[in-house]
């Protein structure tokens, strides 16, 4: 069986499907092929582009691009250095794809947003959802943290104990742990988000909330309020209390991910993308210096699909892109060369703001975003490569892996777009 | 400043001491044991985990093969629990000597070790993983043995005798008036503060730190350190441990334990018994023997890399210590350096823990004049778990998490078992690779010898699995709430935890393991931001 397309886009992270999304408004019959179902679930469902200044790594930042235009200058290796031309203009295209679908995606003004996680540290990020941004948590006279017992995943008392320590706060910031009882047996994320979708659920916990709640009040909840996008139990919950309510960022599954994944997903159908699930490309053709067709496994078959580019998104070691052996790291598909800096792989610190070298492994790219050697010659042509598989950043540490993604998709699509027949 | 007053003071919580205390305390001698970790954080929960036939030994030493076996044989009766009764296997390959491979029948033989000559075919159907270069095989009865639970049946057996242990707790003085012993002076690791203890013995178990201790009372005993590395396949490759028939070298033991399997390991020369550190060197070269006798062990994950410090002795003839056997050293100080009340234990191996403490308490029983024989050879140190509490444990816990359990838990169970019957939120399970229930973790933090997280983890295994503790970790954070110790310092605990997890993994960082590494700095670092969080 072979398959004809014009871009194909291998995974289906934040910047294969803004690849794909991207190449398609240029008209391009695209093919998205992924193995899993992408690691956006397993993210906060905010849009990180640079959290901490440059120059004095643990003091948050305000405007990211400030301290973007410095990385630009300074580290010409660093994957932001390739894509900062289209980096606003990539977040206005996201941020419509996801305003058309309901899901409205905030920034603050400019400056980053410095928002509460499971453990009640506070997480610097440019664009949050709705139902994750917070707002003036300087000037909130209580925070109600609302858990549920049945809920493995979610502990009130350790986000109250460290978020306490905040200097963020009022002084007078009253926090509140509250446990909720959903009188279900066993809950997970997913379940009780089904809950909290039915009414029934919503008054539940409203009827429990409400007695804890005093004036200026806001209460945050475990990413799980609904898997749907046409329900907003955030703002149902928030009307019955009478305050705001919020998500924080939790360890997957964490909905706001996937509710990301689920909108994307639908728009590219809507926009004519072939998706093709649970499929694993298993080899490449070449010829010269360009890719003729990919051998793909999925569903018991095999078979080929040849496109005019390809998008190479499929994540680094997490994604399953890269593979490793003792002393040795490869770029599964294509077998291309993995800058592994000087060689180390790990830091002796397991956290540390130093991160990690396999962190910043990757694939060298021009501004074209094209894989090149160490000469900087042009390895594949017709390759184009996005997001993690990049070399040169510490997503975990910078927290720039959604700016470099959603830019590098970006990029990638519209260069895949420009492409003549 | 506390102070305490008992006959005997033993220093170092590994398995000499553990038995020790028991074997004292059995004896109707009142004892503390004092360790300066958790217990077995030492050798004694670094090592292969192998309860030896005396096959290893029998060409080289046959008295120490002897031992060997008839500890192995008191173990499996005492402390069945803790042993698995795999049986062992000694393979040679074609590079081998088949001479010794005679020798070593004969030997065997010779010490009232069973062998059999296995049908290679049959072995290999049996175990494909084995290499198909195999000449010659026979049975033994080596067996599998959990150490750190072993220690802990010894501690609690003793407790029930009387005996005292604290944990963290670091030997600061020791006190001689008239060339005698009269106390130590001890200081918790984690707060800095003081007990003076009053005694007329100080028992010196420290293993690899037995040096220290003997300075500390002013005496000298040379110990020789020898790092040993081990790796752990999350996979159980034979149901039988696996030895090279050939004189014992590096890399040439596989031991099964539960669902994984042990390699080791390596002998390198240290200078300090902290030095656990395994190096991707040594982890190299132990793959590269390992693959003679598994030619596709690359295919297997590893899950971690650790090592062990054996203290080594080597008797000094000129002086008056009784040598007990070549492989362990009894030193009365009183002979040898003219202080009365300081026995040194020394050398050794796991296997023979018992016999060493039997030894070490009829010297001590017979100063302190004490008549009573050992019967730490006879009495079992755990009751088993009646079929009754299992039944019960199985409607809480589920299958297969109610076993292992009951394994770990032992005499506890009971307990653990109640209160989830009475409080169902107690029946979640937080570790679901170990399969370690909130109720079991709740009842290891408030047992008073828990400190840290990391002591949880190596008493119920938790964050011990595939995941790496990732959500366990968090998870055992949240149900400590109600545990004062645990509530503050969310980031030191859990760094510390990582930390350690991340000791073992670096050597082994490739595959699946460093697919999931990055996973979980995904999760620690940019979901949750733990890299900058302040415990202040």
């Amino acid at each position: 069986m072979n398959k004809k397309t014009d871009v194909l886009v291998i995974g289906a992270g934040l910047s294969g499907m803004m690849a794909a999304a991207r190449a398609a408004q240029s008209g391009k019959k695209v093919t998205l092929l992924t193995k899993g179902m992408g690691t956006l679930s397993l993210t906060s469902g905010c849009i990180d582009l640079w959290g901490y200044e440059v120059d004095n790594p643990k003091q948050p930042c305000g405007n990211p691009f400030t301290q973007i235009q410095k990385v630009v200058e300074q580290n010409p290796g660093h994957p932001y250095a390739k894509v900062y031309d289209v980096l606003k203009e990539s977040l206005t295209f996201f941020q419509d794809i996801c305003d058309k679908d309901g899901l409205t995606y905030r920034d603050n003004g400019g400056e980053n947003w410095l928002l509460p996680t499971a453990v009640g540290t506070l997480r610097p990020t440019y664009l949050a959802p709705a139902s994750m941004a917070v707002k003036d948590l300087n000037k909130v006279k209580q925070i109600v943290v609302a858990g549920f017992d049945e809920l493995k995943d979610f502990y009130p008392e350790v986000l109250v104990t460290n978020l306490k320590k905040s200097k963020l706060l009022r002084p007078d910031c009253e926090l509140t742990v509250a446990h909720l009882k959903s009188g279900w047996k066993k809950l997970y994320a997913t379940s009780l988000a089904h809950r909290l979708e039915q009414p029934e659920g919503q008054q539940e916990a409203i009827r429990q909330l409400k007695p804890l709640i005093k004036p200026g009040a806001i209460v945050l909840f475990p990413p799980a309020l609904g898997e749907r996008r046409d329900i907003d139990v955030a703002g149902l919950i928030s009307k019955g209390l009478g305050c705001s309510v919020y998500e924080v960022t939790n360890l997957p599954p964490a909905l706001p991910g996937q509710r990301l994944q689920d909108l994307f997903l639908k728009y590219l159908k809507n926009q004519g993308v072939t998706v093709i699930l649970s499929s694993t490309v298993t080899g490449a053709q070449v010829a010269g210096n360009r890719c003729s067709h990919v051998t793909a496994e999925g569903a018991g078959k095999t078979f080929t699909i040849s496109a005019q580019t390809y998008i190479l998104a499929t994540g680094s070691f997490v994604g399953g892109g890269f593979d490793s052996k003792p002393g040795q790291i490869e770029e599964t598909i294509f077998g291309l060369p993995i800058n592994t800096g000087d060689g180390k792989w790990a830091s002796g610190e397991f956290l540390s703001l130093k991160g990690h070298p396999f962190n910043r492994f990757g694939i060298d790219v021009n501004n074209r975003l094209q894989p090149v050697d160490g000469q900087s010659k042009v390895i594949l042509e017709n390759v184009l490569v996005t997001g993690a598989n990049l070399s040169g950043s510490e997503f975990s540490i910078e927290k720039c892996g959604n700016g470099v993604a959603l830019a590098s998709g970006f990029k990638a699509g519209k260069l895949a777009g420009e492409v003549s027949r | 400043m506390a102070t305490e007053k008992v006959q005997v003071v033993v220093v170092g919580g590994g398995a000499t001491g553990t038995g020790i205390l028991r074997d004292l305390a059995m004896r109707g001698i009142s004892a503390l044991l004092v360790e300066q970790g958790d217990l077995a954080h030492g050798t004694s929960s670094r090592f292969h985990g192998l309860l030896h036939s005396g096959g290893r030994y029998a060409v080289k030493d046959q008295e120490a093969a002897k031992e060997c076996l008839e500890e192995n044989m008191i173990l499996r009766r005492i402390a069945s629990d803790c042993v698995e009764p795999t049986g062992g296997l000694f393979a040679a390959l074609p590079e081998d000597d088949p001479a010794y491979a005679e020798k070593w029948v004969k030997a065997c033989a010779e010490s009232g070790i069973k062998t059999e000559e296995l049908n290679v075919k049959e072995l290999l159907k049996k175990y494909p993983v084995l290499s198909p270069r195999i000449t010659k095989a026979y049975s033994t009865p080596d067996a599998a043995v959990d150490g750190f639970r072993l220690l802990w049946s010894n501690v609690n057996s003793a407790r029930r005798y009387g005996a005292k242990m604290v944990t963290y707790h670091k030997l600061s003085a020791v006190s001689r008036a008239n060339g005698a012993i009269t106390g130590v002076e001890l200081t918790n690791t984690l707060n800095g503060e003081i007990t003076s203890v009053e005694c007329q013995m100080v028992i010196n178990a420290a293993g690899a730190w037995a040096g220290e201790v003997a300075t500390m009372a002013g005496l000298e005993i040379h110990m020789i350190k020898d790092k040993g590395t081990l790796l752990a396949f999350n996979h159980r490759l034979t149901n039988q441990v696996v030895n090279r028939l050939r004189p014992p070298g590096d890399a040439d033991i596989f031991v099964p334990h539960g669902t994984i399997t042990l390699l080791g390991t390596t002998s390198i020369a240290v200078e300090d018994p902290n030095c656990t550190k395994p190096s991707e060197i040594e982890v190299e070269n132990m793959l590269n023997i390992g693959r003679e006798t598994m030619p596709n062990i690359d295919n297997y994950r590893i899950i971690r890399a650790f090592a062990g410090v054996r203290p080594l002795y080597q008797a000094n003839k000129g002086a008056g210590g009784r040598a007990v056997t070549r492989n362990f050293a009894l030193i009365d100080h009183e002979q040898k350096d003219g202080l009365k009340g300081l026995v040194s234990i020394v050398g050794g191996k796991f296997t023979t823990y018992r016999l060493m403490a039997e030894k070490t308490v009829d010297l001590a029983a017979k100063k302190l004049g004490n008549n009573t024989p050992c019967r730490t050879a006879e009495e079992p140190l755990t009751q088993p778990v009646t079929s009754e509490m299992l039944e019960r444990g199985k409607k809480v816990f589920g299958v297969p998490g109610y076993k292992k359990a009951a394994e770990r838990l032992g005499d506890a169970y009971g307990k653990v078992v109640e209160k989830a019957e009475q409080d169902p939120s107690m029946r979640r399970m937080f570790c679901e690779c170990e399969l370690v229930s909130a109720s079991e973790i709740d009842y290891v933090a408030k047992d008073g010898d828990s400190k840290t997280l990391s002591d949880i983890r190596r008493k119920t295994r938790m964050g011990m699995g595939t995941c790496q503790g990732i959500f366990c970790s968090y998870r055992t954070l949240g149900a400590l709430g109600n545990n004062p110790q645990f509530t503050v310092g969310h980031r030191e605990f859990i760094t510390e935890f990582l930390q350690n997890r991340w000791r073992g993994i670096r050597p082994v960082l490739w595959g699946q393991q460093l697919r999931e590494t990055q996973l979980s700095t995904g999760i620690f670092c940019s979901l949750f931001g733990m890299e900058r969080m302040n415990d202040e």
